[in-house]
């Protein structure tokens, strides 16, 4: 028992290093690595980045071109408008539209997705607004709803359910054939928003419903979605030109939009994403979307231009962080390394990546011989050390700093 | 023979451990005293709000109770058995080392699960109290790495303290306190939810560590 508890504890400091030690290092050495911010010029019909080269903020087109700040701003217009209005230099008109500020800033949408938006514990619990209470902001209802074996409301001054709300929406939910429980319910859960339009909501037979309360009575409302189609994240968008309810992300990683009032799926030419890891930007403007995908190391943009089809794309690499000076030294060092928390999602678990070279290698090799140094000084017989060097030549600076701390002495 | 053992471990931790229990319990109360004072301020539905989409987590005051109480029921069973090596008259006793140390330390773990059972219960009796369900599951998941991290720090402490070298001790020490970290990672209300059953066998291994150190106490490695 004794032998099998050392062994727990190594296997614990083994794990605590592995967390631990990559952890400090980083904090001491990481170096910032800046991703280019691209946009799509409606003028130029071509991409143009911003960059942080050497600490130094540079304006570049795609053959490399540089560009001071004002000649930038000049050549994107659907992005800088505002300034362009400042300083007076606003095309009066871009390709045979005459511009107006007001028309511009209607048409601009942002909207960023991350991975962890869809890898993260749900609230289960949203409050349904009023959408149509003929008051000019929007208000935070009193009660907050699930849709399990049923869709209740529970009062929150008296953590209760409300029978009657409860029975009322449950009854249309069930005339509109709904699948209990609901799988996914997305929408905008603030006061802060143009106007409400309810959420979104999954049943456990993938279709999917609009489900809104006005003027205190259920609006349910069953949509039509393709053959086979369904969806792993719902992202509701309240944007000024009110286009499209939602941006969705299919089974297969393709990029959807929920057009408004007519309720119809448009998939986008865009099929980069990797949602599990990726982060997706997209700026629209009076004339095209800037889609852009982007990861370690990678990104891909697209222009789209007003009716979804693809004008443009550009793809663009740099250096991660492991191919850094610090990333390089790091795999001399680290044959793995473990993190609770990531980027990419909201839980907290153990999260090992193995060290992509194997320059680690050397120090494994390196510590074993060290470890045999040591048993031999201190006498032990090396039979029954083994598993102990296994240890070293395999985890490396985390095993030897295990079998170190929690000697092997035994006497028996 | 049990009976004098789990005597002698009542009589080291009696007063520490129910001052402990009571000033967790106080802690409990300050929770829902600090929901109470908002939602009379600020009504029940905002306060909900907050907490579901806004990580308000209304029991983070518990975070290092556990711990604390781990750590102090730990050091106070074991220091005395260390000073002047009194823990060698135990392995005089007529019977199995290790049984008399595991007898010591399933005593340390039996308190401290009753202590821990009360503050639980009572913290998630009011949290049902203000709160759906849905809220009260999601902060289970938040505040079980807390207290597993007591149980471990319980475990972990038994060891650095009936280790008889200081090197190894502070080694032990180090190790340790690494480990711990893993239970105090920040995030959303309900994100330990892939991680605490892994915790929780992790917790139920290291139950055995302090035989380790106790071992080497008792060969003479010092």
């Amino acid at each position: 028992m004794n032998k099998i508890s050392r062994y727990i504890l190594v296997f614990i400091t083994i794990l605590a290093a592995s967390v631990a030690l990559p952890e400090l290092y980083w904090l001491a050495f990481e170096k910032p690595i800046n991703a280019p911010f691209t946009m799509y010029s409606s003028q130029e019909h071509d991409f143009f980045m911003i960059k942080r080269e050497q600490g130094e903020t540079v304006r570049v087109d795609r053959k490399g071109n540089e560009y001071t700040r004002d000649e930038f701003e000049l050549k994107l217009p659907m992005f800088f408008s505002r300034q362009l209005a400042l300083n007076g230099t606003l095309p009066d008109s871009l390709n045979g539209v005459a511009l107006d500020l007001h028309e511009i800033s209607r048409a601009r949408s942002s909207f960023r997705f991350r991975a962890r938006d869809m890898q993260t514990p749900t609230p289960e619990l949203y409050p349904l607004f009023e959408s149509e209470s003929g008051r000019a902001n929007l208000e935070m209802p009193t009660d907050f709803f699930r849709i399990t074996h049923r869709m209740e409301f529970l009062d929150a001054a008296t953590n209760t359910i409300d029978e009657r709300k409860s029975q009322m929406f449950t009854t249309v939910l069930n005339n509109r054939d709904f699948n209990y429980p609901a799988k996914m319910i997305a929408g905008i859960p603030t006061t802060r928003k143009s106007c409400d339009e309810g959420y979104f909501v999954v049943d456990s037979k993938d279709m999917m419903y609009h489900v809104k309360m006005i003027k205190s009575e259920p609006y349910v409302r069953k949509i039509e979605v393709p053959d086979g189609l369904t969806f792993r994240h719902i992202s509701c968008v309240d944007f000024s030109d009110k286009k499209y309810y939602s941006y969705l992300i299919s089974e297969d990683d393709g990029l959807y939009i929920l057009t408004q009032d007519v309720y119809e799926f448009i998939r986008w030419p865009f099929d980069a994403l990797q949602p599990e890891t990726d982060e997706l930007r997209i700026y629209g403007n009076l004339f095209h979307y800037t889609v852009i995908t982007r990861r370690p190391g990678y990104q891909k943009a697209m222009a789209l231009d007003t009716e979804y089809n693809k004008v443009d794309e550009f793809t663009e690499t740099w250096k991660e962080r492991e191919e850094t000076k610090q990333g390089k030294i790091a795999s001399f060092i680290f044959p793995a390394e473990m993190r609770l928390s990531v980027p990419t999602t909201n839980f907290i678990d153990f999260y090992g990546e193995r060290t992509k070279k194997f320059n680690w290698v050397f120090l494994n090799l390196f510590l074993v011989l060290v470890q045999i140094i040591i048993i031999r000084r201190t006498k032990l017989k090396m039979q029954k050390n083994i598993l102990d060097l296994v240890i070293v030549g395999i985890t490396g600076i985390y095993g030897f700093i295990a079998v170190n701390f929690f000697q092997n002495k035994f006497f028996d | 023979m049990i009976k004098s053992i789990v005597y002698k471990e009542w009589i080291k931790t009696r007063w520490f451990l129910l001052i402990l229990t009571i000033l967790g319990l106080l802690a409990v109360g300050n929770i829902f005293l600090k929901v109470q004072h908002y939602i009379t301020f600020n009504e029940a539905h905002n306060y909900w709000y907050l907490v579901l989409f806004q990580n308000q987590q209304y029991f983070k005051g518990l975070k290092f109770i556990p711990l604390v109480i781990g750590l102090v029921i730990a050091l106070v069973q074991y220091i005395p058995e260390i000073t002047n090596k009194r823990i060698k008259l135990t392995f005089h006793l007529p019977i199995n080392e290790n049984k008399a140390l595991l007898m010591m330390l399933g005593y340390g773990v039996a308190v401290l699960l009753l202590s821990f059972a009360l503050l639980l219960i009572v913290f998630i009796f009011l949290s049902q109290h203000f709160f759906g369900a849905e809220i009260v599951h999601s902060a289970l998941i938040s505040v079980t790495p807390w207290f597993l991290a007591g149980l471990a720090a319980y475990f972990l402490s038994a060891l650095v303290v009936m280790e008889a070298i200081w090197k190894y001790r502070i080694a032990y020490f180090l190790a340790s306190a690494a480990f711990i970290l893993f239970f105090f990672e920040k995030g959303m209300a309900g994100a330990y939810a892939p991680l605490n059953w892994k915790l929780a066998v992790l917790t139920l291994l290291i139950s055995l560590s302090m035989t380790f150190s106790a071992y080497r106490f008792r060969k003479g490695e010092m």
